[in-house]
């Protein structure tokens, strides 16, 4: 296969190390600044790049706007997920949510505002935080990760109001129903729980590997993403990526997709979602057409 | 001659009136005796102006005479005649009167002419003496103001101020009472005692000029003696030269070294003085812990013909002659056979990429008695250093078939700096050179005339800026000395690693990971994947391969590496490892990319956990490194592998689909089996708890 060779540059261990270390990173998690001009990325070493939009899509964008602004280390760990509330980042990782000022962020030496740890059982290892949600009626912020459990915090006072138990494995991902209040939650052990945040209970529980229409048992049994339309919900990961009546706890369509999704979200009346190891971002309608696919 | 007087006072009396009677009046007023009628002394006795009357009445009287005879001649008659004759007669006594009265006025006018000449002469002398006078006064003036400005010369002599005089002068010089008044005095007693104290001086100067010449001849004495000396001494070193050798203490064989340097060429020669004082720097600093017998770590020494050295320089007669010699050689053999314009192109060619004669030696030992061999030459027309290097070892190596390269005298060397290949001439002024005689690179001539490393170059001094090409590059020391032990500790670490990897590469071609004992707290005690391939693999078989696209994509495959492909096995799993080793291990670490055969074939592109691994050797190997200097590097990370391996295949998840037992049941302790979003295996080995955890 013709391929132009690459440009040798004298490399010495400092650079070699750098291109090693881009060659393996992950970026888990991303949000899009309040005034919708910068963008936070996190990655599996821990830091966090702000990356700068009207600058890179802009007209007379080059190379250099493709760079981040500032990058810092965040967090020890990898950053699994960010949120943005309508004043900080809110990014979380090893155990630990810390908080950010936007307008501070750009500049050097950004310390966090704030740092909380949601009380753990386990002391052996910390767990991680793999989802974090606003539920902008209560002003709380909803955790979940390692330790199978969903904790809300107050984000006036920053104390833990509640800690949800059920699930049986680490938990994935989080949607928030608008309507009920409601959180669903799915998780590694396979089942999608519903918690009534008034109440703090769970509702309802759906175990998706157990249907036959959609579970995949070679792929596992696990969660992975979620999204959630009030009276629809999207779940895909080890099972196929089906979509849910949720009163009914029925799967309504399965879409026709191979590899296990990673994110999904609600637009309007199309689905988009997008799997961990291809480079499409594929858009359905509800009835389980897919009506295109957006390719990197 | 009396003669000549009277003609001298004649015209005198000529031109002065009344002629020669005033001759006679004046003899006879010199003789004045009374005899002679004196009609002087009778002027001074009548009155002029009575004279003048006189003559004016005798004018009247002769002219009426006058009148009166023209009238009685005019008339006629007789008596006429007698009273013409009374007339006459009275005429004639008026004309006596005349002319009397004449010579009386004469007598007068000379007389005050005399008069007026003397009171003249009188006046005149008068004057003369007032001019003498003034004369005189103007003289003494003159010589007054001359003595007044007189220096004398003892006012130019600084004497010494009037206390210290009065200080230090003896009484009898100094003379207080009579020089304190008088300033005359004071100043002759002052020059007194200058003059005395000069005196004792210019005694006091003699002396000690003929203590300098006795000094002086003693000085010749005993430099006759110390030049006698030197030959001697000679001898003496000659006689002393097989003790020399008995003590192992070779001064002779230095000095003939340093003899010899003189004819390097400048970048050799500084090369050889820097490296030779480095070499004795670390001896010096080493000897305190060690035995006095010097133990050289770094050793130099020259090689080569000095004669030819020499004769570079020979001077041009009688090049010239050979030159002549030589055109008439070429004539005949043109007659016979045209040499090619290729062979002419390769003489050229030869020519131009001459080597100096002479060489620099350089021998680093190591602590494993592992010597490295550098060999240093110059070429002239290049203004370049190359070296040419060996390793030798204190027991005989059997090279396996891995580790072809890894010693190899091409190859040794290569990237010591980063980028610093050493195919490719330093300096940029060659290249306009390589062009008229045709030479493309000097890759093709490296073998035989060695590798033009850069750092070749600073040690010899020789700094090429990209910029320009100079003319002259000339060799510097302080770029040598500032560079030396850099180089130096960087050639050593790189033949300690190259040996440590030629032992491991034996060791890992029968399939043992060899991990010493030092490392072993970074793997758990039980291991079951095993390593049972290990080959080398060329650049560009290493280039076509589908799952290093990515390294090959981000520069890090250059044709510079060295490339190896491991296989590890466990059951019915075969994991391949692409394994690009950088010259400059161990501290640029090597890279592997993996692929696994097991229930399908998993890469980095399809399998994060195969990602993770890749990541917890390439990304994380300073923990890998081991003790210090960090030869462990690549065995370790090797071993880690296998422990990876072990962990992804006894954590894979049980299909519950699929019938029949888990192939490989859980033996390691895990906390958790997955985590975070990615869903990672647990691949972090705790030590000494023994479990596996996720970073």
């Amino acid at each position: 296969m013709e391929r132009p060779a690459p440009v040798a540059v004298p490399l010495g261990q400092a650079e070699v190390f750098q291109a090693l270390q881009r060659l393996h990173m992950t970026v888990f998690s991303q949000s899009v600044s309040p005034c919708g001009k910068f963008l936070a990325a996190g990655n599996n070493y821990g830091q966090i790049a702000i990356f700068s939009l009207s600058a890179a899509l802009s007209s007379e964008a080059k190379e250099e706007s493709k760079k981040p602004v500032v990058t810092f280390q965040a967090h020890d760990g990898p950053v699994y997920s960010m949120v943005s509330t309508d004043r900080h980042l809110l990014s979380a990782g090893d155990g630990e949510v810390k908080a950010w000022l936007w307008a501070e962020i750009l500049k050097k030496g950004c310390k966090e505002m704030w740092r909380r740890q949601p009380p753990y059982r386990t002391s052996l290892e910390v767990p991680e935080i793999n989802a974090l949600l606003l539920v902008p009626k209560e002003n709380s912020l909803i955790l979940a990760g390692g330790d199978c459990q969903l904790h809300t915090m107050d984000l006036e006072t920053g104390t833990f109001t509640r800690a949800l138990r059920g699930h049986t494995d680490y938990i994935h991902c989080l949607a928030l129903r608008e309507r009920s209040p409601e959180v669903l939650s799915g998780g590694e052990d396979g089942a999608v729980r519903l918690w009534d945040l008034r109440t703090a209970k769970e509702a309802q529980t759906i175990e998706v590997y157990k249907h036959e229409e959609c579970s995949r048992p070679h792929n596992g049994r696990w969660i992975g993403c979620l999204a959630t339309d009030s009276d629809w919900m999207v779940c895909g990961g080890g099972p196929a990526l089906t979509l849910w009546h949720l009163r009914s706890s029925t799967p309504t369509t399965i879409f026709p997709i191979r590899a296990p999704q990673k994110h999904v979200t609600f637009y309007q009346d199309l689905v988009l979602t997008a799997a961990g190891n291809s480079c499409r971002v594929d858009v359905f309608t509800n009835l389980g057409y897919r009506a295109f696919s957006l390719s990197f | 001659m009396s003669s000549e007087s009277s003609k001298k006072r004649k015209p005198k009396v000529i031109r002065s009136d009344g002629a020669p009677a005033e001759g006679k009046r004046n003899r006879s007023d010199t003789e004045q005796e009374g005899k002679y009628y004196s009609e002087e002394a009778e002027v001074d006795l009548r009155d002029p102006g009575r004279d003048y009357e006189l003559y004016k009445y005798t004018c009247q009287e002769l002219q009426r005479l006058m009148a009166e005879i023209q009238d009685l001649k005019s008339r006629g008659g007789k008596d006429v005649a007698i009273e013409i004759e009374e007339r006459r007669i009275q005429s004639c006594v008026h004309f006596m009167t005349l002319k009397k009265l004449n010579r009386l006025a004469h007598i007068r006018l000379k007389k005050g002419r005399d008069q007026t000449h003397e009171a003249k002469q009188k006046v005149d002398a008068y004057h003369l003496q007032l001019q003498n006078l003034l004369y005189e006064v103007m003289h003494l003036q003159k010589e007054i103001t001359k003595c007044l400005e007189f220096k004398s010369k003892h006012e130019e002599i600084d004497l010494v101020s009037l206390e210290e005089f009065y200080k230090e002068a003896p009484p009898d010089i100094s003379k207080a009472e009579v020089t304190m008044g008088d300033p005359h005095q004071q100043t002759l007693a002052r020059l007194d005692w200058e003059l005395e104290q000069r005196k004792r001086l210019a005694e006091k100067y003699r002396e000690c000029l003929s203590n300098k010449e006795k000094i002086l001849k003693e000085i010749e004495v005993k430099k006759e003696y110390l030049s006698s000396l030197q030959p001697r001494l000679n001898s003496i070193m000659q006689a002393s030269l097989p003790v020399q050798e008995y003590l192992f203490m070779p001064f002779d064989q230095a000095h003939k070294q340093y003899e010899t340097a003189r004819h390097l060429p400048p970048p050799l020669y500084v090369l050889f003085v820097q490296a030779t004082a480095y070499g004795q720097a670390c001896a010096h600093m080493k000897s305190s812990s060690q035995p006095p017998r010097q133990d050289k770590t770094l050793s130099v020494a020259i090689e080569g013909s000095v004669d030819e050295a020499k004769a570079l320089f020979k001077p041009p007669d009688d090049s010239q002659d050979d030159e002549s010699d030589s055109d008439a050689e070429e004539e005949q053999t043109t007659k016979r056979r045209r040499p090619t314009l290729g062979v002419q192109l390769d003489d050229k060619r030869k020519e131009m990429l001459k080597r100096h004669p002479l060489s620099v030696m350089v021998d680093l030992k190591c602590k494993d008695e592992s010597v490295l061999h550098l060999t240093f030459y110059y070429l002239m027309n290049l203004n370049i250093l190359t070296v040419k290097a060996k390793v030798t070892t204190a027991t005989e190596l059997i090279t396996p078939i891995s580790a072809g390269d890894l010693l190899s005298p091409d190859s040794v060397l290569s990237c010591l700096y980063p980028g610093d290949h050493g195919k490719k001439t330093p300096n940029p002024a060659n290249q306009y050179q390589f062009d008229k005689v045709g030479i493309l690179t000097l890759r093709d001539y490296v073998l035989d005339l060695g590798h033009p490393y850069l750092w070749v170059q600073k040690l010899g001094g020789l700094h090429f800026p990209k910029e320009q090409p100079q003319h002259t590059v000339i060799a510097d020391h302080s770029l040598s000395a500032s560079h030396m032990e850099t180089t130096m500790k960087l050639l050593k670490t790189r033949v300690q690693s190259r040996l440590a990897l030629h032992k491991q590469f034996a060791s890992l071609e029968h399939g043992i990971v060899p991990v010493t004992s030092d490392c072993q707290y970074l793997f758990p005690a039980k291991v079951v994947s095993r390593l049972v391939k290990w080959v080398t693999v060329a650049h560009e078989d290493y280039m076509e391969l589908h799952f290093t696209k990515d390294i090959v994509e981000a520069g890090l495959a250059g044709d510079t590496n060295l490339y190896y492909m491991a296989l590890i096995e466990r059951g019915t799993a075969k994991l391949q490892a692409a394994v690009v080793l950088n010259p400059g291990y161990s501290s640029i670490p090597p890279i592997f990319q993996l692929c696994l055969n097991w229930k399908g074939e998993k890469t980095n592109s399809n399998d994060d956990n195969i990602r993770a691994m890749e990541s917890e050797v390439n990304v994380c190997y300073k923990e890998l490194c081991g003790p210090r200097p960090g030869h462990q590097l690549l065995t370790n990370q090797l071993q880690r592998l296998c422990v990876l391996l072990d962990v992804y295949l006894e954590t894979e998840s049980h299909d519950d689909s699929v019938e029949g037992p888990k192939e490989f049941p859980q033996e390691k302790m895990c906390l958790r089996l997955f985590r975070g979003p990615s869903r990672m295996k647990p691949f972090k080995y705790n030590h000494p708890q023994g479990f596996f955890s996720h970073r």
